[in-house]
């Protein structure tokens, strides 16, 4: 079974510490998460996480704006932050010189952000967010239908009603009073867990790691607000979309288990034999061979709180989404009463474990893996349990798996060619 | 506040950068005239192959655009024993992913599977390579799909921007002045027959380069390589057609996108070729520009003034010159200044040169980017698929890195001055006409011209 080598260590303060050596290339990598998303913000502050990513980049005590960008490029390291509704997480890539670098700034930003941050450098980054937001969602084609799909399937108390971009009024009402709340409540060493991969001795690392972080003071893990029951649709849902596109796109959502529940990696498989590639149901049948549609997919979008099942396809000029929409619900009804066959099973399972070696060829990647499992499971040693669940899945347990989620009530969204602005 | 110890107090003194050693690399040819490179890397359990054909979108005569790379596209559409799906099928019981597009400057054939599988699927990309069957059926499938995206290209203003940018800059007889997906009235005009003779004319071993990278037995690679590409035989490959020179081209140039909440901004203007002994030079000097975050176009649009979420430029150094492009998506409002912004920091590419420390920043980062292409099979495959495409020599990494090491301030100062001049650029927004155009007067720029989402002038 194949195995990702590390390390792992607590600090006194509660900071998860993961090594990972590599010496096949003169690089490093500081890989670290914290367990806070969007799903741990409140109605009227969405947005919140996202935005506290960026600010995270305006400078700290020792390191004031623009140092931690400008230190490190000057020595040909990059880095960035990214946002989800279940976590947050911020990386440092560069030559082997750089690690001790890479923690200091990591380190000064988690002991000293509130300190110096300042109305004007919010409203910089609330401005670079709202573009981020129309780059991403308004000026992008079928942009919309992201944006209203989680605010569909989910209740407006529920943590994934919100998208992790925030509305544009929330991100317009943050205060740097609310960024100290945030920063005050979830960005502690004991809400965090730190990946150093790459060309370092592992003494060497754990002793940098410990300068670094080791001094900061220990505070409790956050209070999470309780988890929230199942979401349920109680009928099906319609909706119908208008947008900057020209051919009409039709999505169909359902809810499913969570992440690592039961069923989880059973629809993973399910979404792979119905649109993964080629050779999957429903390109070919509605591209390949009654040729109606342009593109197909269909995927299991696995999360904490509850996951949903995605499947659609995108009208050929010609053809509406009524017979999309027939032709899809065919393809899912078959597959719902006969299961996947041998040879797709295996095809499906093939492909998987073929894709996850290929995501270890790059540090940053088994970095961020091994992160995901100890956020996920507590334990960074994840990567035998996450196989087997693919290796257990049957032909009975994707059918059966897949009847259950797709018993459920859904939602149908339509994106249809705005006829002014197409 | 927390009080913050002495050790963080001070910046951690940073060692000297690591020297970039490429991986060891093994070239020869097969007895059909392939050259081959094998660069073993054994971190994950994969092997990553790339097989270059020196013949892309860049011969494509401009009435034909689209060809080279739907022959790409259409030899895994059935091929050997197998028919479309029967290939499609086979690649994904063994874990494989096979490739097949074109750049402006080469066709690719990329394929990426476990090593337990390789073997077989390389089988298969013989198959693909050799003996595609081209059929009616599945052309007129593959040509209306192609025909559809070029339409679905509309939806995207970046997708556009790109299109408009190459037809202004290389003008209407250029065949970089055209997508190399093709555009609808162009691909309308191909055939099976040109596919075929596409495939037959270019797609031959004496004019191809192979890359395997990763985790793989040499012995073993290198005998079913003799076996698998015994069947693929040479033959003289037709001559490539000499591009026309510059066209001149308007100063600024709108497609309309009424209501659009941003406008996507592009400033072209021409840059150099793969073989320019300034590429170097010159990308060191996007390094500074626009070619990483603390880049002055970044730090001026994003972080100083709030524009955007991101500003860019880059040199595209193909076979013949290519362009040089700045780039940003800006609130629509915000469209006058961001342009003004943005010629501002080309001039002060000569006006302000380049400081110590960004002259330093620029070899360090491109070295390191150098490095991390290297720390892949992927990445390795890439390298040196494009070290085989512009028939470079094997050791261009490490020659890379010492002409950045030999580039001096004033190198930088006469490049500058040579290759960024904001006169010269022209402006290319697909944005909200009426919206933009009273702020891009005031800036005094003449008249746009309106441009259409394929790249003809209205």
């Amino acid at each position: 079974m194949l195995k990702i080598q590390f390390d792992t260590f607590t600090l006194a303060n509660g900071l998860t510490v993961i090594l990972h050596p590599d010496r096949s290339s003169p690089l490093v990598a500081v890989d670290l998460w914290y367990h806070v998303g969007s799903k741990d913000e409140s109605p009227g502050r969405t947005g919140f996480a996202h935005l506290f990513e960026h600010l995270m980049f305006m400078g700290s005590r020792n390191a004031p704006y623009p140092a931690f960008d400008a230190i490190m490029e000057a020595w040909g390291g990059h880095n960035n932050g990214t946002t989800s509704n279940d976590r947050t997480n911020y990386y440092e890539i560069g030559p082997r010189n750089l690690l001790e670098t890479f923690l200091w700034l990591e380190a000064d930003r988690l002991a000293t952000l509130p300190d110096v941050i300042t109305e004007e450098e919010l409203e910089k980054q609330r401005k670079v967010v709202l573009n981020e937001r129309r780059q991403s969602y308004e000026n992008r084609p079928y942009g919309r239908a992201e944006l209203a799909i989680s605010e569909a399937m989910y209740p407006p108390d529920h943590p994934y009603h919100w998208p992790t971009i925030g509305s544009h009024a929330d991100v317009e009402a943050a205060t740097v009073a609310d960024v100290r709340a945030f920063f005050d409540r979830f960005y502690r060493p004991s809400n965090a867990s730190l990946v150093v991969a790459g060309d370092f001795e592992p003494a060497a690392g754990r002793a940098l790691v410990e300068r670094y972080f080791g001094w900061l003071p220990r505070r409790d893990p956050p209070v999470r607000a309780p988890r929230p029951p199942d979401p349920r649709l109680h009928a099906d849902v319609e909706m119908t979309l208008t947008d900057r596109v020209q051919l009409p796109r039709l999505r169909l959502a359902w809810h499913a288990p969570a992440l690592f529940a039961p069923d989880d990696a059973d629809l993973d498989l399910a979404a792979h034999v119905l649109g993964g590639g080629k050779s999957s149901r429903l390109y070919r049948t509605l591209v390949f061979e009654q040729r109606i549609a342009q593109d197909v997919f269909a995927y299991q979008g696995s999360q904490i709180l509850g996951s949903l099942f995605q499947a659609g396809a995108t009208a050929k000029p010609g053809h509406d989404l009524d017979e999309i929409g027939a032709a899809v619900d065919a393809v899912l009804a078959r597959f719902a009463a006969e299961g996947p066959t041998e040879a797709e099973l295996e095809r499906a399972r093939n492909t998987h474990l073929a894709d996850f070696y290929k995501g270890l060829d790059y540090l940053q990647t088994r970095a961020d893996l091994l992160n995901h499992y100890q956020h996920l499971l507590g334990n960074p040693d994840g990567v035998g349990r996450d196989l087997a669940r693919y290796d257990q899945a049957t032909r009975e347990s994707v059918r059966a798996a897949f009847g259950r989620a797709l018993g459920g009530k859904r939602l149908a969204l339509r994106t249809v060619p705005d006829p002014v602005a197409a | 506040m927390i009080a913050t110890p002495d050790t963080m107090a001070t910046a951690p003194v940073v060692g000297p950068l690591p020297t970039v050693i490429p991986p060891q690399a093994t070239r020869f040819a097969l007895e059909n005239g392939l050259e081959v490179v094998l660069v073993p890397r054994q971190v994950a359990p994969i092997v990553s192959a790339a097989l270059m054909i020196r013949s892309g979108a860049g011969i494509d005569s401009p009435e034909k655009a689209g060809l080279a790379s739907l022959t790409a596209e259409m030899l895994d559409e059935g091929a050997g024993g197998r028919d479309a799906l029967g290939i499609a099928e086979e690649l994904e019981r063994l874990g494989a992913d096979l490739w097949l597009g074109s750049g402006r400057d080469g066709s690719q054939l990329s394929l990426q599977s476990p090593r337990e599988t390789f073997a077989e699927a390389l089988d298969i990309a013989a198959d693909v390579l050799i003996r595609p069957r081209l059929g009616a059926g599945d052309w007129e499938r593959v040509v209306s799909d192609r025909r559809t995206a070029c339409a679905q290209r509309r939806d995207q203003p970046e997708a556009v921007v790109s299109v408009v940018s190459d037809r202004v800059l290389f003008g209407d007889d250029h065949p970089y002045g055209r997508p190399a997906e093709g555009l609808e009235r162009t691909i309308d005009r191909l055939t099976l027959d040109d596919v075929r003779a596409f495939h037959t004319g270019h797609w031959r071993p004496n004019h191809a380069f192979l890359v395997v990278a990763g985790d793989f037995d040499e012995t073993a690679l290198r005998a079913r390589l003799d076996s698998v590409f015994a069947a693929w035989r040479p033959a003289p490959v037709p001559a490539s057609p000499t591009p026309p020179p510059w066209p001149t081209r308007p100063r600024l140039v709108i497609v309309d996108r009424p209501g659009a909440p941003q406008s996507v901004v592009r400033l072209v203007a021409p840059g150099t070729n793969r073989l320019s002994i300034d590429r170097s030079g010159l990308a060191m000097l996007n390094a500074i520009l626009g070619g990483s975050f603390t880049s002055r176009l970044n730090f001026n649009l994003r972080e100083k003034n709030g524009f955007t979420y991101g500003a860019s430029s880059s040199f595209a150094f193909l076979h013949h010159p290519g362009s040089f492009a700045a780039r940003a998506a800006v609130f629509a409002e915000s469209t006058a200044p961001a342009v003004r912004e943005m010629l501002a920091e080309l001039a002060g590419l000569r006006e302000r040169p380049a400081t110590a420390e960004e002259h330093a920043k620029a070899r360090a980062t491109l070295l390191m980017r150098v490095a991390e292409g290297l720390s892949t099979t992927g990445g390795i495959a890439a390298t040196f698929g494009e070290i085989g495409l512009y028939d470079l020599p094997l050791d261009e990494p490490l020659r890379f890195a010492a002409a950045l090491e030999r580039t001096t301030a004033d190198d930088l100062r006469a490049l500058a001055v040579r290759y960024v001049d904001p006169d010269a650029a022209s402006i290319v927004i697909v944005g909200d006409r009426a919206a933009i155009e009273p702020g891009l007067r005031e800036l005094g720029l003449p008249a746009a011209v309106i441009y259409d989402t394929d790249g003809e002038r209205l």
